[in-house]
């Protein structure tokens, strides 16, 4: 039962198929090429046999025209003496048999001369394999030569048909030879095929019961099986890596959604406990609608992440023109970065269009001018300066922020970009650390690239799209 | 920051309504949230305003075709018949009652769908009083002669928005085109509170929420170029509501 379930499995593979179509095809083709090959060899063997008799009546009638009666008779006496599938014959003018190797000619081969097909009565071997005593089947020419004598020459078809039979058998053998190969080379590949993807969906299945972890093996022969499971195991990992990013978003969104709910519970409950003044109400109701404007602020930044990490259809992109955009939001931030007392700079490359999101490309930016005025921290000796900046870089637009402030480590500069992370000493600044990573997801979904470099000395943000 | 419009008492309610002399609107909240509603109601009842209430969409939508509002709060999603359906209803019947429509939904794409089926302002839950109170009192005016104005004039401040030049006392100031469009925006709803979102959509079309001072470094310069120099001020900040301009 089981093989004939593995049977059937096979049967379903492609591979299978694939090799009995094209058994199918080829036992079609060689039967043709079969065919066509007995065929013409019939007709050459045929051709030449004629060619032969042809050539023997000629010379014997040469002969006999030249030499005389005599010359042939001996001629002919020797020439039936010879083994072999000739047929010669002589007889005087009336039909009385002289030499020859046969004896009963049908009457009308002597009474006209002409070319002849007939059975006959075999007599001696002709050391052939598949001779068989008895009847024969003969091709004659009979001719009356000048002398009057009548010669018949021929031969003995048997020895014709037998090369036509080898011809076939051994075809015939070739073809059910390599049938049979085909076959097996295909079961064998179909066999080898279903093992390794059998593999693959096992795999599939634990994967698929949870154990994340399992990968595809990927053998050492480079093949496309290879390839597949490669980029099978890529993409797993990336889905473990999302995974993971969600877990750390859940863990962080509980953290930081659970932490000011507490707080805020924490003010409702003690400012009901104790039996306080109106204005200890007051405040403690202040604070409850503060911490949950936060909330709700933490909330939207998560929602409008999401957003634009699933990104929008094209369609909903619009062309716009990005120069002004930065210089808007520049022209918005400029007065407040000098009130704090840094230098404000604004660089724009005239008439920058691209398809985008005004709203979310102007949030962007204010998130990245936002986070420059908030961690700015002043360094001995220098005037702070931040330089709002929109250049065209070859088929990339960058819309940048720099500080010259005391900038990110190098090894934070990748972190500060993922969710909610905010470097420790920024812990007590007010913020839900989501900016920086709208901005990320707001550039992927323009099909762009945010990074922070070095600025030297200072942070400069880059977000970089395509023109 | 602490300078935010939410999160205060509702202010001024108690004096009627965060603008001068702007008492007495007659309104008709369509909004299913029973306990939300209540709450408006008494807030704007607090305010001086008369508001009427509709529980779902066919009834709401059958009280504002048949009375006359000053303005209508229009929840979106609403039992029986949604709020967009309602505002272009009306729109249709050329009903040009200033509409402003609560909803959850806050993308952009929403808000421009809302305001494209015929809604005057959009504002996303949750929303403080005093922002949707001063909406609605700058909504109501709409109606009044000053949108289309080419003279703006408050007190000893004149501003003509053709020629763009802005006179106090017969004295110019000179402005950036950006604080121009600020205090014609101010002085278009002039008696009015104005929120800090207000001036960020209306001046800079943008509808987010800046998280820094940003408008008030604004306000202050543009209030450094109006009012210096002169004993009774124009420009007054509302301690957790936004900005007025009057006399």
């Amino acid at each position: 039962m089981n093989r004939l379930v593995r049977l059937t499995q096979l049967w379903r593979t492609s591979t299978v198929r694939l090799t009995a179509v094209f058994i199918l095809i080829f036992v079609v083709f060689a039967v043709l090429l079969l065919g066509l090959i007995t065929w013409q060899s019939s007709v050459q063997l045929q051709q030449q046999q004629t060619d032969a008799i042809d050539r023997e009546a000629n010379q014997l009638m040469r002969l006999d025209s030249t030499k005389g009666f005599r010359a042939t008779v001996v001629a002919v006496s020797r020439m039936s003496d010879q083994p072999g599938p000739g047929i010669y014959y002589l007889a005087d003018p009336t039909g009385q048999m002289l030499v020859g190797n046969v004896t009963d000619l049908p009457p009308e081969v002597l009474a006209t001369p002409g070319t002849y097909s007939f059975n006959y009565d075999r007599q001696r071997p002709f050391g052939e394999a598949d001779e068989q005593p008895g009847q024969g089947n003969a091709v004659v020419r009979s001719e009356r030569l000048e002398s009057g004598l009548i010669l018949v020459v021929g031969r003995d078809v048997v020895e014709r048909r037998g090369y036509t039979a080898i011809i076939f058998q051994w075809f015939a053998f070739g073809v059910g030879g390599i049938l049979l190969f085909s076959l097996i080379a295909g079961v064998l590949t179909s066999v080898r095929v279903l093992k390794r993807i059998d593999t693959i969906t096992s795999t599939s299945r634990k994967i698929m019961t949870g154990s994340l972890s399992e990968r595809v093996p990927v053998t050492r022969r480079n093949d496309e099986f290879d390839a597949l499971a490669t980029s099978l195991n890529r993409m797993l990992d990336r889905i473990e890596q999302l995974m993971q990013g969600m877990k750390e978003v859940t863990d962080n969104v509980a953290h930081d959604l659970k932490t000011p709910l507490t707080r805020l519970r924490n003010k409702a409950e003690s400012a009901l406990r104790e039996g306080q003044s109106e204005a200890a109400h007051r405040e403690a109701l202040e604070t409850t609608i503060a911490e949950s404007d936060k909330l709700i602020k933490t909330f939207n930044a998560l929602l409008l992440i999401a957003r634009a990490e699933a990104g929008t259809p094209t369609g909903a992109l619009t062309e716009l023109d990005l120069s002004a955009v930065v210089a808007d939001v520049a022209e918005l931030y400029g007065p407040l970065a000098e009130e704090e007392g840094l230098e404000f700079e604004t660089r724009v490359a005239e008439n920058t269009r691209l398809n985008g999101n005004r709203e979310l490309l102007g949030q962007a930016l204010v998130n990245l001018i936002e986070n420059a005025l908030k961690y700015y921290e002043p360094v001995e000796g220098r005037i702070g300066r931040i330089v709002v900046g929109l250049r065209r870089e070859g088929d990339r637009v960058l819309i940048e922020v720099s500080d010259n402030g005391p900038g990110i480590a190098a090894e934070d500069r990748k972190r500060v970009v993922e969710r909610f992370v905010r470097l420790e000493k920024s812990r007590t600044e007010p913020g839900s650390g989501l900016g920086l990573s709208l901005v990320a997801a707001v550039a992927q979904m323009h099909h762009g690239t945010f990074r922070i470099e070095d600025n030297a000395p200072g942070v400069r943000a880059i977000i970089d799209l395509p023109a | 920051m602490s300078e935010r419009p939410v999160g205060r008492r509702i202010a001024g309610v108690a004096d009627g309504g965060l603008a001068v002399g702007q008492n007495d609107m007659k309104i008709l909240l369509i909004e299913d949230d029973r306990e939300a509603a209540s709450y408006l109601i008494q807030a704007l009842d607090e305010a001086g305003h008369v508001t009427h209430h509709a529980s779902d969409g066919e009834t709401g939508y059958a009280m504002a075709s048949s009375m006359d509002y000053d303005v209508l709060i229009v929840d979106r999603m609403l039992p029986r018949r949604d709020g967009l359906s309602i505002i272009e209803s009306l729109r249709a019947e050329s009903d040009q009652t200033p509409a402003l429509i609560l909803s959850a939904l806050g993308e952009v794409d929403d808000r421009v769908t809302g305001l494209r089926a015929g809604g005057d302002d959009y504002l996303v839950k949750p929303y403080a009083f005093t922002e949707l109170l001063a909406r609605i009192e700058v909504l109501a005016r709409r109606s009044s002669p000053a949108e289309a104005a080419t003279s703006l004039a408050v007190g000893g401040l004149a501003l003509d928005r053709l020629s763009r030049k802005v006179e106090r006392d017969g004295e110019n100031i000179l402005l950036q085109p950006r604080e121009f469009r600020l205090l014609e925006y101010l002085m278009k709803n002039a008696g009015k509170v104005v929120t800090r979102t207000m001036l960020l959509e209306n001046v800079w079309d943008y509808h987010f929420d800046p998280q820094t001072n940003v408008i008030d470094v604004h306000m202050s310069r543009l209030r450094a170029k109006i009012d210096k120099g002169h004993a009774n001020p124009l420009l007054h900040t509302i301690r957790g509501a936004g900005y007025m301009i009057r006399e």
